[in-house]
């Protein structure tokens, strides 16, 4: 699959939606969780109310007894709102934050299967760690959208009428002037901070990015770095990127920081307001119980919508990490999903087949035809880089021809489904990999209902079974990362027997005896003789040794094949 | 995790929280200011309210102004803090990455068998920006969580010493409840922690293998396996923030019944005896009761921000304990290096059984000895013993004649060359991935590098040639390709002893032949171990080595 890298490697930077899209898209998938999320607003709301009604009264109380009109307020209200407040609370983070994990727990889910559903043909040029980025902090930051944006915001609403109100009771200059104010820190100023701070949640969320991959560099090619005395270098390039990535905190952090003392400033100008009507400096002054009961209420309703400014620096990294996130939906497969079931068996037959894998290099299959006949056993030989790996992309649907037609049992593989037509084909590649899970699970990976029994089978079929057999947790054994516990050789025979415990009638075996020992290949190679008998079995080589059983024999060469001697 | 441990992680917080203090005094010097202010400014107001109810009107005009100017003061002084605590984080951030990469490399290699990448990336990056919490909000929270509330209580010790008694007593209360919720709030997010590593591990490994997820039919199994992690994730979280949440509580408990207290007792004390200077008292207290409250609510909020620290101080404390011990033997700078392997016993675990069991033999400078025995017989791993990354349990393995035991794993790197089974292809170009093993190299040099190794045969496919980009994990070049590179690196880095773990295992017949013409170019006046099933490379050797035995130790035909 070489030079391959015009088309692909547009895909290192995925497309963009508009942030309303990609927001619109993200909310589309917490659908299933709206009355949990519904419900913790609610809650929140409910204790916004009673923290209101608790300092309200609390001011008026005294207020009351300092001008000597008495008990306006009873011992009651005060201790039900203080009451209501504490367990509201409580409540409410719990429940809200509940619910804000469950929604993230079904986004994490939602998004590997959006990266499946394109992603047959592998990652390829996006990189694993920069897809773990968008999968676990960008899908954290998501959390700030509910939490730290829409629930106070759905305070600041809930607090403005009851702002309005209460000023209007003491003066309706009052009340309107604290209105045009608390607009202006719940609404205004947040949208303002959103806008400089965009296209700094962009750098910040690119330089984590560009950070993870550089530590995963470094983590995964250790053994290189040790060997080549690499360490001191790779080390600097995270510790650039690091610099990098502070510089724009350290810019966000004082766009913040600014954004915060501002929204405080405001809050202080609505008291400062207040004390001058109450002085009747303005709006021909206010009755002063009034104006101490808005006092009270006018700080307490402040406090809560203060964090909405930072909250709009906050919201263009949501809408950032909105856009990456969801950006993995855009991944169209390479190939269109047919609609018919594949037939249970029969002929593979490729017809003036041609293929490249973008319209600027050159085709790696040529107008190729070949047939494969039920039940048959055919070599493909050629050099690496030939295009072998392609005709089984081409096999299982990863791509589609760009010229002629591949058909399966005598149907164009294009009218298949990829689901059935996979479930035909048992595939063993040179890339197959293996979890970081148990032997079992590794078996399990296809054919989830398969007996212990069928697994040993299996095992032994590829020449591995006494090896776990002798493993002291047997099956349950772990393989490590990429199969990093066992020998080069062992991990390849493991995945063989996963594609031979399929039922599958067709294998498709890429270089199956890649790693093993010139005995083991061989008697692996005899034994597959044997083992495959009734399955149709296309392998691929470099070479033959002499002791497979061969019905045909290919050559690819020049993106065509012609027959070799048996 | 033992008591021992414990104790280790708490004094590692302890001295990275040393070490941040000097940095977060800015920090906590702004927000003591700030709650200074903030007692003034409720007094100003506590004033006017007072003038305003008993309807005295005197000279509230400058009252105004002054507390307006107060006001700014505020409000710059929030912006400075915040600033500060920022500065400081990332100053903490910054020596802390330093270290745990320190610790990383001097683990090596073999933390590999032990880790997942996935999650040795997680202990390099979120690890540390997990701790932007603990440095910006919990060290200055912690200073601050004391020294702030003292002060409100000495301020208003003056102006209304009852209230301040009350206020003393509710806030007594807090960190009594903090310290019942807190023990088990520790635990819970170690527990969080863990579940968002292995989390991340696991997905990881997914995406590596998402082609043969998918073309398994796998992907619906995967996703629900997926979404059972992700819940035992929200589980766990939950209970760390329930705890955190009980905590704020109690401080909402505490307000909540010094603001009842103060408006029901002293509000009664007023009725028909009020002055000016007695209701503005009443109110002052009342209006200082959130300025007191703040700060621990802070410290509350912090709390899982200072959990997060013990997370990463176990895992710096479980690299930093198996370490090795390096000393300063240097290996002599001969012409040539032997090896001298003797009485070596490895096991990679007790389960498994040892790989070797008193293996011994040598090879002398400029011999090439080829490793045999079946797959699995532990051809890899010896090649790791000499390589450094593992030690021998028992017996010695001697360079020149010095145990590379007491020789850094670095410098035993120096001196070697390696080409293993599956070589890391970072996402760069051909070009940066070639000169990886020295950076130095002249243009002359690489090409030569690029000659030797054939990679002149297929480089001139690619538009960009050297300069053609590959993605991570080689995506780009096919397997043998990709080993290509890998002989390159090992061209331009000229060390005496080489290391070949199957160096042709993805090559066709053909270009087996071109890479073997240039190994033999490569291995003369070099030490060669080699292991390969291809019978042609293993022409090279000059003696052979059974495995795991080691027994028999016999010339090569050749």
């Amino acid at each position: 699959m070489s030079a391959t890298r015009d088309e692909r490697q547009t895909h290192t930077r995925l497309p963009h939606h508009s942030v309303a899209t990609a927001l619109g898209e993200i909310l589309s998938v917490w659908r299933p969780w709206s009355t949990r999320l519904l419900c913790g607003g609610l809650l929140s709301i409910l204790a916004l109310f009673s923290g209101l009604a608790l300092m309200g009264a609390a001011g008026l109380r005294v207020s009351a007894f300092a001008t000597g009109v008495g008990l306006a307020i009873g011992y009651v209200v005060l201790r039900l709102a203080g009451v209501g407040r504490i367990i509201l609370r409580y409540a409410e983070r719990l429940f809200a934050h509940d619910a804000m994990f469950r929604a993230l727990a079904g986004l994490r889910v939602w998004f590997f299967r959006k990266l499946a559903h394109g992603a047959a043909a592998g990652i390829g040029f996006r990189r694993s760690g920069d897809l773990l980025s968008r999968l676990v902090r960008d899908v954290d930051t998501l959390d700030n959208l509910y939490l730290r944006i829409a629930l106070p915001f759905l305070g600041a609403v809930a607090a403005m009428p009851v702002l309005l109100i209460v000023g209007w009771h003491a003066s309706p200059q009052l009340g309107v002037t604290l209105l045009v104010i608390f607009l202006m820190v719940a609404v205004l100023l947040p949208v303002i901070a959103a806008r400089i701070a965009r296209p700094a949640g962009a750098e910040i969320s690119e330089a984590e990015a560009d950070l993870r991959v550089a530590a995963l560099d470094f983590a995964s090619g250790m053994r290189e770095a040790r060997a080549f005395g690499a360490e001191p270098r790779l080390v600097d390039r995270i510790l650039a990127r690091q610099d990098v990535l502070y510089r724009t905190q350290w810019h966000h952090a004082r766009r913040q920081a600014a954004a915060g003392a501002s929204a405080f400033l405001w809050g202080q100008i609505a008291v400062l307001v207040i004390v001058c009507a109450m002085a009747g400096r303005v709006f021909g002054g206010v009755p002063a119980l009034n104006g101490v009961v808005v006092l009270f209420v006018t700080v307490t309703a402040f406090e809560g919508a203060m964090g909405l400014t930072r909250a709009g620096v906050l919201a263009a990294k949501v809408g950032h990490a909105a856009q990456r996130v969801t950006a993995v939906a855009d991944e169209a497969p390479l190939a269109t999903d047919g609609t018919q079931e594949a037939p249970r068996d029969g002929d593979v037959v490729l017809e003036n087949v041609s293929f490249a894998w973008s319209g600027k290099s050159r085709a790696v299959l040529d107008g190729l035809s070949m047939t494969i006949r039920r039940g048959e056993r055919v070599a493909l030989l050629g050099p690496s880089g030939i295009g072998k790996s392609t005709l089984a992309a081409l096999l299982l649907k990863v791509v589609e021809p760009d010229e002629g037609r591949i058909t399966f049992g005598g149907a164009d593989l294009r009218t298949l489904t990829s689901d059935s037509l996979r479930a035909r084909i048992g595939w063993l590649s040179q890339s197959t990999h293996l979890f970081d899970d148990t032997i079992r699970a590794n078996l399990l990976l296809a054919t989830p209902d398969a007996p212990e029994s069928a697994l040993w089978k299996a095992l032994d079929e590829a020449e591995i079974g006494d090896f776990v057999r002798n493993l002291p947790d047997g099956l349950d054994s772990w393989v490590g990362e990429g199969g990093a516990k066992v020998s080069g050789g062992q991990a390849r025979r493991i995945a063989l027997a996963r594609v031979l415990l399929t039922n599958a009638p067709l294998l498709v075996l890429d270089e199956p005896a890649t790693g093993l020992d010139a005995e083991t290949e061989r008697a692996f190679l005899a034994t597959l003789n044997e083992t495959s008998r009734g399955r149709t079995v296309l392998l691929i080589a470099h070479r033959l040794l002499g002791v497979e059983q061969f019905d045909q024999v290919w050559r690819l060469n020049g993106g065509k094949v012609e027959a070799a001697p048996v | 995790m033992s008591a021992v441990d414990k104790k280790i992680v708490r004094g590692w917080v302890k001295r990275r929280s040393a070490m941040s203090r000097k940095s977060a005094m800015p920090v906590v010097a702004w927000g003591l200011i700030s709650v200074a202010l903030g007692i003034w400014q409720a007094w100003l107001v506590a004033s006017l309210l007072a003038g305003f109810l008993m309807e005295r009107q005197a000279s509230e005009g400058r009252a105004i102004v002054i507390l307006a100017l107060v006001m700014i003061g505020r409000a710059v002084c929030q912006y400075l803090q915040e600033c500060a605590a920022a500065q400081s984080s990332i100053a903490g951030r910054r020596l802390l990455r330093r270290d745990m990469l320190e610790a990383i490399i001097r683990v090596g290699p073999p933390l590999l068998r032990r880790q997942h990448s996935g999650a040795v990336g997680t202990l390099i990056v979120d690890r540390i920006e997990w701790l932007d919490g603990f440095f910006s909000r919990w060290i200055p929270a912690s200073m601050i969580a004391m020294a702030g509330p003292c002060l409100v209580i000495a301020g208003l010790a003056f102006l209304n010493p009852r209230a301040a008694v009350i206020l003393a007593i509710c806030g007594f209360m807090v960190p009594v409840a903090q310290a019942v919720f807190g023990i088990g709030a520790a635990l819970a997010t170690r527990r969080q922690v863990l579940a968002m590593t292995r989390l991340q591990a696991r997905f990881l490994d997914r995406f590596r293998g998402i082609a043969t997820i998918v073309l398994s039919n796998a992907t619906e199994r995967e996703a629900s396996a997926l979404a059972d992690a992700t819940d035992t994730l929200r589980r766990r979280t939950m209970r760390v923030l329930r705890i955190a949440f009980l905590s704020s509580a109690a401080i909402d408990i505490a307000m909540v019944v010094a603001i009842v207290t103060i408006a029901v007792m002293q509000g009664r004390a007023l009725y028909g005896a009020s002055t000016p200077l007695s209701t503005a008292r009443v109110l002052v207290a009342l209006l200082l009761v959130p300025e007191f409250f703040a700060p621990l609510r802070g410290l509350a909020l912090a709390y899982q921000d200072r959990a997060h620290a013990s997370g990463a101080g176990e895992a710096m404390e479980d690299l930093v304990s198996d370490a090795d011990v390096a000393t300063a033997a240097e290996i002599p700078a001969l012409n040539g290096l032997s090896v001298d392997v003797r009485d070596v016993s490895y096991a990679w675990s007790a389960a498994r059984g040892p790989v070797f069991d008193h293996l011994s033999f040598d090879v002398a400078s400029g011999d090439v000895l080829v490793l045999d025995g079946r797959s699995g017989a532990g051809k890899s791993t010896l090649i790791e013993l000499l390589m450094g990354f593992v030690r021998p349990q028992e017996g010695r393995i001697l360079f020149n004649g010095i145990d590379i035991a007491a020789v850094s794993s670095r410098d035993i790197a120096e001196r070697l060359t390696w080409i293993g089974q599956r070589p890391v292809i970072f996402a760069g170009s051909l070009r940066e991935n070639i000169v990886f093993s020295r950076p130095s190299a002249t243009e002359a040099e690489l090409a030569a590098a690029v000659r030797a190794a054939a990679i002149d045969t297929f480089v001139t496919d690619f538009p960009d040639g050297l300069d053609t980009v590959v993605g991570e994990g080689g995506f780009g070049l096919s397997g043998g390709q990709a080993q290509r590179i890998a002989i390159a690196r090992a061209f331009l880095k000229d060390a005496p002893l080489l290391l070949l773990d199957e160096p042709t295992a993805h090559l066709d017949p053909a270009t087996e032949r071109a890479i073997i013409a240039a190994l033999r170019e490569l291995v003369k006046g070099r030490t060669v171990v080699l292991c390969s099933h291809s019978e042609a490379i293993r022409d090279l050797g000059t003696k052979r080595l059974i495995l795991p035995t080691g027994e028999e130790l016999r010339e090569s035909v050749s």
